[in-house]
């Protein structure tokens, strides 16, 4: 699972977290609000009936309301009335004049759960009589509701299947709208990335997103016209100069080696001539940078020997002439074992040269150079090892991050790790190795490639 | 050697006079030059040199298009000496029919051994002699004469002998001479060589066990130092 690919992963757990926490809210807030309507007494329009009928007692069938009842009835604006099993009322307190002092069976039936006369009523069953309790007109609403048994358990389930197929079909909702999101970003995030590897991209521009697949692919076409116009100046002006450096080199050694010139002018020449060797490798290793860099260079896959490879560069460093200064020696790390790999001959062996003439450009006192060839599992190493000057901490995890190396030369001519290495770390890269600069003990460098056995 | 005929063609003329010098320097006495393909072509009749160095860019006929034409009358080696370094146009250059190609810029020494190991491989010298210090090899008739006898080499010491002869005074890996006696598949056959190597010091050098003219470059390969030639 990719970066992008997570992004969305999160964001479908985020809004099912969004819902799980907006249902116990809701929960909470529900509860609550019962919780305070029942600590608060709303049920039953608050007014406690049967406490206030205990305080109504009756004295030979005289009734009496003590104090508490009168403060109980006065605090709600109430007033109450007791009727006999006739309808007649046997009792009464401060009972509105419109109201009739006789009741019929029909009109005891009628206010019991609604209303008498607009007030609304709470009544209570005394041994042979009935209190009625009336409020203020609009002081309390009664409603009176009636469902059939048999249908309360399937309401009760059908509100709760309610609530989850709600649920259910927001998050359906939410994902499928997510997962539409993620399918039409997922052709820019590709065209994102193929950008950031230098590859070419070109997105359909339609939809709803062409802005922005038009934005892409317009960047994409500058970059690749900007990589091709750096290449083919590089390209052009290499090609260029070659002819022009064929006859400086040739006339400067002509001049260095004809023994009848005066000392200092062959000196000269053979000055002009160690400079213009530096050119030449300069635009050979520009040249085949820019190669790799752009992928302009294909890879002429071969089975290879290490070991001859590594015997064929420090040969060839040793017949270009090695002063005595420097000691250059191979060994492999498991002798007789024949391991093969798989890589571009020319490439690997470019790398093995540079990293040798790196250990002697930096070093220029002497020192000596251990070149050597191992093999483990399916990889192959090799190793460089000088146990010369070194190089300091910032330049050694400059060398470690995979940062552009050549862009840490300095610009005051001092001997940088320049070209040389970064073509190193292209080939390795190719080559879906990895390399690791390192100190040696007590001083030096010391420069490992691991690179797969089978490369694909 | 020094008296082959070379022909370099080049449209640039300060480079073919430092061509040229650089083989008048070095002994060689018919240098020719050309400065365009067509001219090149009518030089080939006319003088029929023994080697060609050609450069690729030229205005009118172009280096390949000239080899093209070369290549339907003569066989005469030729070497490619060009700016284009592409990968591409060394291929075509050699499906053309070129024998070797050098990129420019080039060290002089660097185009002096080519063109000296083409030629003697195109026309290899006859009674060629190969001094040592205790001994003397025969190229032609593949013998050692030694303190007045003749030892005979056997076929896989004497393609050691002209590997490492043919690369004088340089070092040759182990792989490149097993591949010379042995072919492509090579591997796993560096203790033959090792006999090889031993049996050939037995018969060149003075003391075997302390070997001069072929001399062990621990770990990498060996090398062959000789007194002199001749030719």
């Amino acid at each position: 699972m990719n970066k992008s690919e997570r992004f969305f992963r999160r964001y479908i757990f985020s809004i099912v977290s969004i819902i799980i926490l907006f249902l116990f809210v809701n929960i909470l807030l529900v509860a609550s609000f019962f919780a305070a309507a029942y600590l608060g007494n709303v049920k039953n329009s608050n007014f406690p009936i049967e406490d206030f009928s205990n305080h109504i007692t009756e004295t030979n069938g005289q009734f009496n309301a003590d104090i508490q009842a009168e403060d109980m009835l006065n605090n709600a604006c109430a007033w109450a009335m007791i009727l006999d099993e006739n309808g007649n009322i046997i009792w009464e307190m401060n009972v509105p004049e419109e109201l009739p002092r006789h009741y019929s069976t029909t009109d005891v039936a009628m206010f019991s759960r609604w209303y008498l006369n607009s007030y609304p009523v709470n009544i209570w069953n005394r041994q042979g009589s009935l209190l009625v309790v009336g409020f203020p007109q609009g002081y309390v609403t009664n409603y009176y509701t009636s469902i059939k048994t048999q249908y309360v358990r399937p309401i009760a389930f059908g509100f709760l299947a309610a609530v989850c197929i709600n649920v259910l079909l927001m998050l359906y909702l939410f994902v499928r709208n997510a997962h539409r999101i993620e399918k039409a970003m997922e052709p820019i995030l590709n065209g994102i990335r193929h950008l950031s590897s230098g590859h070419p991209v070109h997105l359909e521009e339609n939809g709803e997103l062409a802005e922005i697949n038009a934005g892409l692919n317009k960047a994409g076409d500058y970059l690749l016209k900007k990589d091709n116009t750096r290449a083919e100046w590089i390209r052009g002006i290499s090609h260029d100069i070659r002819t022009p450096l064929s006859m400086i080199l040739g006339y400067a050694s002509e001049i260095e080696e004809t023994s009848s010139l005066p000392e200092t002018t062959r000196k000269q020449a053979e000055i002009i001539r160690k400079h213009s060797e530096k050119l030449k490798n300069l635009v050979e290793n520009l040249n085949l940078t820019t190669k790799l860099e752009y992928s302009m260079q294909p890879m002429q896959k071969q089975t290879l020997v290490p070991v001859e490879l590594a015997r064929q560069a420090v040969s060839e460093v040793l017949n270009d002439g090695l002063s005595d200064k420097y000691e250059l020696e191979l060994s492999e790390d498991n002798p007789g074992k024949a391991i093969t790999i798989t890589g571009d001959q020319s490439l690997l062996n470019r790398m093995l040269c540079n990293l040798i003439r790196n250990c002697i450009v930096h070093n220029p006192n002497g020192c000596r150079i251990q070149v050597s060839v191992g093999s483990c599992d399916r990889t192959c190493t090799f190793s460089v090892i000088d146990n010369g000057c070194g190089i300091s901490e910032p330049q050694l995890n400059t060398l470690n991050n995979d940062r552009d190396i050549s862009s840490t030369q300095k610009q005051t001519g001092e001997i940088e790790h320049g070209l040389g290495l970064k073509i190193v770390r292209q080939i390795v890269k190719i080559h879906q190795g990895t390399i690791q600069f390192s100190d040696t003990a007590p001083h030096g460098l010391s420069v490992e490639v691991v690179i797969p056995i089978e490369i694909y | 050697m020094n008296d082959k005929r070379i022909l370099v063609v080049d449209d640039e003329t300060d480079l073919l006079e430092m061509v040229k010098s650089i083989f008048t320097r070095a002994g060689f006495t018919q240098i020719l030059t050309a400065s365009s393909g067509e001219a090149a072509l009518k030089m080939c009749e006319e003088q029929e040199p023994d080697m060609m160095i050609l450069d690729v860019m030229m205005p009118g006929m172009d280096g390949f298009a000239a080899l093209k034409e070369l290549r339907k009358t003569s066989k005469i080696p030729v070497l490619m000496l060009t700016a284009r370094g592409e990968a591409e146009d060394k291929f075509v250059g050699f499906e053309n029919g070129a024998d070797d190609y050098l990129l420019k810029p080039f060290l002089p020494k660097e185009l002096l051994f080519r063109v000296q190991a083409i030629l003697k491989r195109v026309y290899p010298e006859k009674e060629r002699k190969v001094f040592f210090e205790a001994a003397t090899v025969d190229l032609e008739k593949a013998i050692v004469q030694r303190s007045g006898e003749n030892i005979s080499l056997t076929a896989k010491e004497f393609q050691l002998f002209e590997k490492l002869y043919e690369n004088q005074g340089r070092i040759v890996t182990t792989g490149a001479l097993c591949q010379a006696i042995c072919g492509d598949f090579w591997q796993g056959y560096e203790s033959t060589l090792a006999t090889h190597i031993r049996h050939l010091r037995e018969k060149i050098e003075e003391n075997p066990s302390k070997p001069v003219a072929l001399v062990t470059i621990k770990g990498i390969g060996y090398r062959l130092n000789i007194k002199g030639v001749q030719t």
